[in-house]
C-alpha cells in the first residue's frame, strides 16, 4: 500500500486540507496575539459560532450565502465582545486573559446548546462541489480541494496584505513595536480592533467551510482548540510564516501519524510540541527575533 | 511567605467543622458529594503550590491526577500488588513525571509554560486513550480501597472512606505549608517574584521549579489514588486536559496563592455544579459568566476578596485585643 504513488497523493491532499483549515483558525489567533498580547482561548469558540450561522442560513439560502454571512457574522459578535470584554482585559496580566476566555467559552458552548440545541447539525456540500476531480492519478472530493485552494488564496492575500501595504506595515510594526509605533502616529489601538475583527471573520469563514466535511456540534470550537494552539506555538506567536509552517506540520504529522503509525499518531504531535518548546522556546518562526 | 492569619485559621476551621458534620450526618448521596469536594481540595492545592506560590500556571495538574490513578491501577489490579504498596509506588511514580515535566518546563514562561505543560499532560492522556494496556477508552475497573481493618475501620463504606480522605487532606495541606514555610518555599516565592535576581543570587532556579513541580506531583498522585479508589474505576477522562482547566478555575474561583481559598473555591465549585446541575442542564453558562465576572471585578477569588476587605481588620483588632485582655470577647466575635 505504501509502495504506491496515489497514496502518497491522497495522503498528502488530506494532510494540506486539514493544513488549510487549521491555517485559518490560527493565523486570526496567532496575530492577535502577537499584536496585542492577547490569549483569546474564545477562539474556537468563535469557530463554532461560524458553523452554526453557516448550518442556519444555508438550509435556506444556499451555501455560498452561508458562507459569506458566517464570517460576517461572527466579526459582529468579536465587534460585541472586544467591546464588552476584550478592551478592559486588554491591560491584565496573560493569566487573567486566558481565565477571561476560558469563561467566555463555558458561556458560549452552552449559548450554541440554547440555541441550536444539543443534537449535531449537518450541512449538504454544494453542488458545484459535490463530485470527484481527477488529480493526479487521483480522484478527489473536490469540496476538499476547494478548501485547499481557498486556504492558500487567503495566505497569498494576507502574504501581500502583510507586505506590500501600509496597513501591513502598520501591523508589522505593532507586532514589532506597539510603543514605538504608537509613538509614530499610529493609531495602535484601531488597528487592534480591526485585525481582531478580520481574525474572527476568518474563524468563522473556518468554520463554515469546515460545516459540510464535519457535523456541526457545540463541543466542536473545544475540539478544534487545542490542534489551533499546537499550531501557533510551534510556528511561533505573531507571525504569518509561523502560523502557515505550524499548520503545514501538524497537517502532515497528524494524518501521515495516522496512517503510517496509528499507535502513535496522537501522542506524536504532543511530543513534537514539547520537542520544539524544548530546543526552541518561542516557536520555529517567533514574529519577534 | 506563606503565613496563617487569623482569617485563613477562621476559615479553615469552618471547612474542617463544616466536612465534619457533613461526613457524620450526610446521606448517602451527601457524603459521595464530600468525597467529590475533598479529592478537588487536593488537586486544587497541587495546582496552587505551583500556580500561586511559583507562578507556574500549570495545565497538566489534571493528568498528573490520572498519573497517580492509572499507576495505582496498573499496580493493584494488573501486577496484582497490596493497595498501600501500589498506592506507595503510583504516588512515587507521579512525583518522578512531575519533577521530569518540571525540569523540561522551567525553561519556559508565561502562555509557552502553560502550552508546554499541555502538551506533557494530552501526551499521557492520548496514550493512555490508545493504549491497549490500559483498557484504552473503556478505562478499567476491579480497584481495591485500603484495608483499615486493623484499626476498625472499612472504608467500603461511605462515611468511613470520606473521613479517610478528610485525614488525608489535612495531612496534605500540613505538608503543603511544610514545603512552603521551607527553605525551598522561600526560593520560590523569589523565583517567581524575580528569577533573573535568584540567578543573581547564585540559585538554581530551574532545580527549584523542578523540586516544587515534582513535591506538588506527591500531593496529585495521592489525589488520583484516592480518585480511583472512591470510583473503583477508572477511564482516560480522567487526564483530559479540560480536568486540568476546572481545577485552574477553581483555584481562581478560590482565590490564587492563598492555599485556604482554593479549598474554599473546590466546595464552592462542586456544591454549585450539583445543585446547578439540578436545575439546569446549561450549568456551564452560569460558571462562565461568574468566573469572567471574578476575574473582571480584579479581585483574588471569593477568598482573596474577603481577605483584602476584612482580614487586616479582624487582625488588628485581634492584636489589640492581646495587648489588652479586657477587649478579648470582641475579637472572638469578629
Amino acid at each position: 500500500m505504501t509502495q504506491d504513488l496515489s497514496f502518497w497523493t491522497l495522503q498528502t491532499l488530506n494532510a494540506l486540507q486539514l493544513s488549510m483549515l487549521l491555517f485559518l483558525l490560527s493565523i486570526g489567533l496567532t496575530v492577535i496575539f502577537g499584536l496585542m498580547h492577547f490569549v483569546n482561548l474564545a477562539h474556537g469558540a468563535l469557530y463554532a459560532l461560524g458553523a452554526y450561522i453557516a448550518a442556519s442560513i444555508a438550509g435556506t439560502a444556499g451555501f455560498w450565502v452561508a458562507i459569506l454571512a458566517a464570517p460576517i457574522g461572527v466579526a459582529l459578535v468579536g465587534v460585541v465582545l472586544y467591546g464588552g470584554l476584550i478592551q478592559r482585559m486588554r491591560k491584565s496580566g496573560p493569566m487573567a486573559q486566558v481565565l477571561v476566555t476560558f469563561g467566555l467559552i463555558f458561556a458560549l458552548l452552552d449559548l450554541t446548546r440554547i440555541l441550536w440545541g444539543d443534537l449535531a447539525l449537518a450541512i449538504a456540500t454544494p453542488a458545484a462541489l459535490s463530485g470527484q476531480v481527477e488529480l493526479l492519478g487521483v480522484s478527489y472530493p473536490a469540496y476538499r480541494l476547494f478548501i485547499i485552494l481557498l486556504g492558500a488564496a487567503i495566505f497569498g492575500a494576507l502574504a501581500l496584505v502583510l507586505a506590500r501595504t501600509q496597513i501591513g506595515a502598520m501591523i508589522r510594526a505593532g507586532v514589532d513595536n506597539d510603543a514605538m509605533a504608537a509613538c509614530l502616529g499610529i493609531n495602535v489601538e484601531r488597528l487592534f480592533f480591526v485585525v481582531f475583527c478580520v481574525g474572527c471573520a476568518l474563524a468563522g469563514l473556518a468554520g463554515a467551510v469546515a460545516a459540510p466535511l464535519l457535523s456541526v456540534t457545540p463541543g466542536m470550537g473545544l475540539q478544534i482548540l487545542i490542534p489551533t494552539l499546537i499550531v501557533i506555538v510551534i510556528g511561533g506567536l505573531g507571525s504569518l510564516k509561523g502560523a502557515i509552517a505550524g499548520s503545514l506540520i501538524y497537517g502532515f504529522v497528524q494524518t501521515f501519524g495516522a496512517v503510517l503509525a496509528p499507535q502513535l499518531a496522537s501522542v506524536l504531535i504532543y511530543a513534537l510540541l514539547a520537542a520544539v518548546l524544548v530546543i526552541k522556546p518561542v516557536g520555529l518562526f517567533p514574529a519577534k527575533g | 511567605m506563606f503565613r496563617h492569619t487569623p482569617l485563613r485559621y477562621a476559615v479553615l476551621a469552618i471547612l474542617a467543622i463544616a466536612a465534619l458534620m457533613q461526613a457524620f450526618t450526610a446521606g448517602y448521596f451527601g457524603l459521595e458529594i464530600l468525597i467529590e469536594i475533598l479529592i478537588l481540595c487536593l488537586l486544587v492545592l497541587a495546582l496552587d503550590l505551583v500556580a500561586g506560590f511559583g507562578g507556574m500556571v500549570s495545565l497538566c495538574h489534571g493528568a498528573l491526577m490520572g498519573v497517580g490513578a492509572y499507576a495505582f491501577v496498573a499496580l493493584n489490579v494488573l501486577a496484582d500488588l497490596d493497595p498501600w504498596l501500589a498506592a506507595l509506588g503510583a504516588v512515587a511514580i507521579t512525583a518522578a513525571a512531575a519533577w521530569i515535566i518540571g525540569a523540561i518546563c522551567a525553561r519556559s514562561h508565561g502562555i509557552y509554560f502553560i502550552m508546554a505543560t499541555l502538551a506533557f499532560g494530552q501526551m499521557a492522556y492520548s496514550y493512555v486513550f490508545e493504549s491497549p494496556l490500559f483498557g484504552g477508552d473503556d478505562g478499567m475497573g476491579g480497584i481495591d480501597r485500603f484495608d483499615l481493618s486493623a484499626i476498625g475501620l472499612d472504608l467500603n463504606d461511605s462515611r468511613s472512606f470520606a473521613l479517610f480522605c478528610l485525614a488525608v487532606l489535612a495531612a496534605a495541606y500540613l505538608f503543603a505549608t511544610a514545603i512552603l514555610r521551607s527553605g525551598l518555599g522561600r526560593s520560590l516565592a523569589g523565583v517567581m517574584h524575580n528569577e533573573k535576581r535568584m540567578k543573581a543570587l547564585g540559585l538554581n532556579t530551574w532545580r527549584i521549579k523542578a523540586d516544587v513541580f515534582g513535591l506538588s506531583g506527591i500531593i496529585a498522585g495521592v489525589a488520583g489514588v484516592l480518585a480511583a479508589q472512591h470510583i473503583m474505576f477508572i477511564s482516560p477522562g480522567l487526564m483530559n486536559w479540560t480536568v486540568s482547566g476546572e481545577a485552574l478555575v477553581v483555584v481562581i474561583l478560590g482565590g490564587l496563592g492563598t492555599l485556604v481559598g482554593p479549598l474554599v473555591g473546590a466546595a464552592a465549585f462542586v456544591v454549585m455544579k450539583h445543585e446547578l446541575g439540578e436545575v439546569t442542564t446549561y450549568w456551564h453558562l452560569v460558571v462562565g459568566v461568574i468566573l469572567i465576572a471574578v476575574v473582571m471585578s480584579r479581585a483574588n477569588g471569593i477568598f482573596g476578596w474577603v481577605e483584602a476587605r476584612w482580614g487586616d481588620r479582624i487582625e488588628r483588632r485581634l492584636t489589640d485585643a492581646t495587648r489588652s485582655p479586657a477587649q478579648k470577647e470582641v475579637s472572638t466575635d469578629a
